[in-house]
């Protein structure tokens, strides 16, 4: 928390969608707490603000229940990207996405850019129950491989080949990468966007872990270098508004003011 | 004294107001048949229907017109033998009670060896021993709720915090009957919605007797109100659409339950308003209202653990932090300084209680802030924490101030990652969420300069050796309107729950006589001013004046005289402490109403019932 320190305005916005129960909040919680936990289902939505560089990203968690989901339009006003979130063990969350969710991210900005991500492919996928790394990621790594180090020394007594053993069971996985890359065709095709102007599915639809670790920075890092245009964009068009900005003076990063852009 | 004492009160023996007689044969066939099906469920250790019958009592309410009296009749039909006055009977302990009705004067029903016996319990006196003692074995065994024998009692009555999820529990098994308090809600078409043990769709069949009960009830222009066996009570509220059963073994009045069941409507209400499920069923009678409160039940699950475990819903006042007077002014004036269009309520939470409440003028003008309204939001807060960088915004509806209508709040902790302060907004502005987490920042920084936070952090509930009365164990104190805080929140103040006291079981003990106590004085039949009661291991004395509420706890030893004067040393101390222990002056602001904003002006501002939007759904 800033201490006491002037409002960070947030330069760009994320929203996350999907059902519930797909690990929306628990995705946010790997990616900025470095941890899993058990949440519990999530009000409203709830807002946070992540330092990226020198921006600051503001992320809204939302809840999948379809109690809130006439909020959902509200959160999405602006949204410079959205990830669409389904649980790669259960189709109907796959579905949902486009029945409810789709039409939500109206309210987006125009060049809003769109992320599918199946979570809680640990259930699923042998390779994500391991954290997968990225050289970016390497206390985290270090920190998973602890974790799940452990476990698979407790509950396997054969070497983690078979890391099935984990969890004990491998669940049934029902949405496979396709799908999901199919659905993206139908969003940008919902959107009116052509496909070869627009960023690829192959980039745009991830499989991720929050319990482990897997792929979640990836995907919240891609997002956020995509969405720097946007911000720039956002920048400019504010230095050519007729209001001046005091904040302009101090800010040493760049000349560009930082304005509010919700 | 918890033990056999239910049936009193507005429901002592058998009340049944029949419809004409001419329906009544056939009808309480089926309603005898609807009971058993019920009572196979829930009381499976009476494998005979007839005997549940035997032990049921059915307390119905005629609507006043159609009223025709023809409770003989309904005792035949429903096998109901003059034994099941014996029940009400058996309401006094071993221990002494000694009850006054506006003067001091000795009741009947004091000690086992009073008339109330006589008069109607001779004929199963026998019966009646045996049950006094084996009920007092159980005492000894420290068994918070008595009233049966069985092994499996212990593990049922007691909550355990660490059990929270119900959901996945066997329905048919003996642990599941056992559960102290069930509490069901479902539809009028008997579509179940929840279940506060066990899935809801593994109790269909039973909701649906339940409902079967209600509508057979209903077709004779009646209501049914509550059923009585020998262990549990069976409350029934109807509201709107809904209608909410509790099944409690916790020998509390039918009122208190009744209440709770409240609590459980409003906690539903507060998510989706009561315009938005009227709406829902006009269009679909059997609608499945599970798929908007999908993902809810801990926080109906977090209320019933509360009204279970905290006085404040028992007194419908609430509990305030104690502090010193001019920090909570401080603090109040931080929340009154930080305002933007559209907010009309700053709360500030600390440990689950209040610090401080600051709240919109013209909103209040006419209207106060109920406490059932702050209970629900504290659950929610309790039930909802995100993580705790999040600031959250969401729609809440506050069910007494207007039940139609959405709130939207803004919850963030001040002091992560401890996240014991909690800072509640309130805008009847959905789109205001950034102009409000702004005047979170502005309050932030002032309790940053004046150092509220750590200033908070060592303030504490007080114990209640403060007092300096020795044989004073415990109290509840709850004033009423008082010139100065005249229309404002409800409020009580309590010490800690000390040894005895500390364990779970000998609090619930503890909340279990002071329930006990509370039902006596708010008895409808024969309400009473004061109390004293000779529990077996401590001495209770309730009184309630115009001026004030209060239920006392003293260690067993304690005479009448020595109680009195206790209380009148406690009412001083209160006297003297009250700027510390109440929230005293709650102020207030004024947000005038910003034009550009919406095209809602002025006083319609408060009432906002901006749709959710899930109706677009249906």
């Amino acid at each position: 928390m800033p201490e006491g320190s002037k409002m960070k305005k947030p330069d760009v916005k994320v929203v996350i969608l999907g059902d519930m129960n797909v690990g929306k909040t628990s995705l946010l919680h790997r990616y900025t707490e470095r941890k899993f936990k058990d949440t519990i289902s999530t009000v409203g939505g709830a807002f946070y603000l992540k330092q990226w560089g020198p921006y600051n990203i503001s992320i809204w968690d939302t809840a999948g229940r379809e109690q809130f989901h006439g909020l959902g339009s509200m959160y999405c006003r602006g949204a410079a990207a959205v990830i669409l979130t389904y649980d790669v063990t259960n189709w109907q969350s796959l579905a949902e996405l486009e029945e409810r969710f789709l039409s939500l991210t109206d309210t987006a900005n125009h060049d809003c850019i769109y992320a599918i991500v199946g979570n809680k492919a640990d259930l699923t996928d042998p390779k994500a129950q391991l954290p997968q790394d990225s050289d970016r990621v390497s206390e985290d790594r270090a920190e998973c491989e602890e974790e799940t180090g452990s476990q698979v020394l407790s509950t396997c007594p054969t070497p983690p080949a078979s890391p099935a053993s984990l969890s004990g069971v491998m669940v049934h996985k029902q949405v496979g990468h396709e799908d999901a890359m199919a659905l993206y065709g139908r969003i940008l095709r919902y959107k009116g966007l052509e496909e070869n102007g627009s960023l690829p599915a192959e980039k745009m639809c991830f499989e991720t872990s929050a319990k482990t670790g897997y792929n979640v920075d990836i995907l919240f890092e891609t997002l956020f270098d995509l969405v720097l245009p946007s911000i720039l964009r956002k920048r400019n068009e504010n230095q050519q508004s007729p209001t001046v900005d005091l904040e302009d003076c101090r800010g040493g990063n760049n000349k560009r003011g930082k304005t509010a852009c919700c | 004294m918890e033990s056999e004492n239910q049936p009193r009160g507005e429901a002592e023996g058998v009340k049944i107001h029949d419809p004409p007689s001419e329906s009544s044969i056939p009808a309480a066939d089926t309603l005898a048949t609807s009971l058993s099906l019920l009572g196979n469920h829930m009381f499976p250790e009476h494998a005979n229907p007839v005997e549940i019958n035997d032990n049921t009592i059915v307390n119905k309410e005629a609507p006043a017109e159609s009223v025709l009296s023809d409770a003989p009749a309904g005792e035949q039909s429903l096998d109901a033998e003059p034994q099941v006055n014996q029940v009400k009977e058996l309401e006094t302990e071993e221990s002494g009670i000694f009850e006054c009705q506006n003067s001091m004067y000795t009741q009947p029903a004091g000690g086992v060896t009073e008339e109330a016996d006589m008069s109607n319990g001779q004929d199963d006196s026998g019966e009646f021993v045996v049950t006094m003692l084996a009920r007092g074995k159980l005492e000894e065994q420290g068994v918070g709720v008595k009233g049966r024998s069985s092994p499996l009692l212990e593990t049922g009555t007691l909550e355990a915090p660490a059990f929270l999820s119900h959901r996945d529990e066997d329905v048919t098994a003996e642990s599941w009957r056992q559960h102290r308090k069930h509490v069901f809600v479902l539809s009028e078409a008997g579509k179940p919605i929840y279940s506060r043990y066990g899935s809801e769709e593994a109790l269909s069949s039973t909701m649906g007797v339940m409902m079967a009960l209600v509508s057979f009830v209903q077709s004779g222009d009646n209501i049914i109100r509550s059923v009585y066996s020998e262990e549990h009570t069976v409350v029934f509220l109807q509201k709107g659409p809904l209608v909410l059963v509790c099944v409690s073994s916790s020998r509390q009045s039918e009122q208190q339950l009744r209440g709770e069941l409240l609590y459980v409507y409003y906690q539903i209400i507060s998510m989706l308003t009561q315009a938005s499920i009227a709406r829902i069923f006009e269009h679909k009678k059997n609608y499945d209202l599970r798929r908007l409160l999908a993902g809810s039940e801990k926080i109906l699950d977090g209320l019933l653990n509360l009204v279970d475990s905290d006085p404040s819903f028992l007194l419908a006042a609430v509990h305030c932090l104690p502090l010193a007077s001019s920090l909570r002014d401080s603090l109040s004036q931080i929340l009154q300084k930080a305002i933007t269009p559209n907010l009309v309520f700053s709360i500030l939470i600390a440990k689950n209680q209040l610090l401080t409440i600051v709240q919109e003028k013209t909103v209040i003008e006419d209207a106060r802030l109920e406490p059932a309204d702050v209970h629900l939001l504290l659950n929610l807060i309790g039930a909802s924490s995100a993580f705790q960088a999040g600031e959250i915004w969401t729609p809440i509806c506050l069910p007494l101030f207007n039940p139609d209508c959405y709130f939207y709040a803004y919850i963030s902790y001040l002091d992560p990652p401890e996240c014991t302060v909690c800072l509640l907004l309130l805008s009847t502005d959905k789109e205001a969420f950034y102009a409000v987490a702004e005047c979170k920042r502005r309050i932030e920084e002032a309790m940053v300069a004046q150092n509220s936070l750590s200033l908070i952090a060592k303030a504490q509930s007080y114990s209640v050796s403060q007092v300096g009365v020795s044989d004073l164990r415990h109290f509840m104190y709850k004033p009423f309107d008082v010139p100065d805080n005249y229309r404002q929140l409800t409020q009580f103040t309590s010490p800690e729950m000390e040894a005895p006291y500390s364990s779970e079981e000998e609090k619930m003990r503890l909340l279990d006589l002071y329930r006990y106590m509370h039902s006596r004085i708010h008895s409808t039949s024969r309400p009473l001013k004061l109390i004293y009661h000779v529990a077996e291991r401590e001495t209770l004395l309730a009184w309630v004046t115009s001026k004030f509420e209060l239920y006392t706890c003293f260690s067993p030893l304690v005479t009448k005289a020595c109680a009195i004067t206790a209380i009148t040393k406690l009412l001083r101390w209160i006297k003297k402490e009250e700027d510390r222990l109440f929230i005293r002056y709650p102020p207030k602001y004024s947000t005038t109403p910003n034009p550009s904003k919406s095209s809602r002006g002025g006083k319609s501002d408060q009432q906002d019932s901006t749709d959710n939007g899930f109706l677009s759904l249906l």
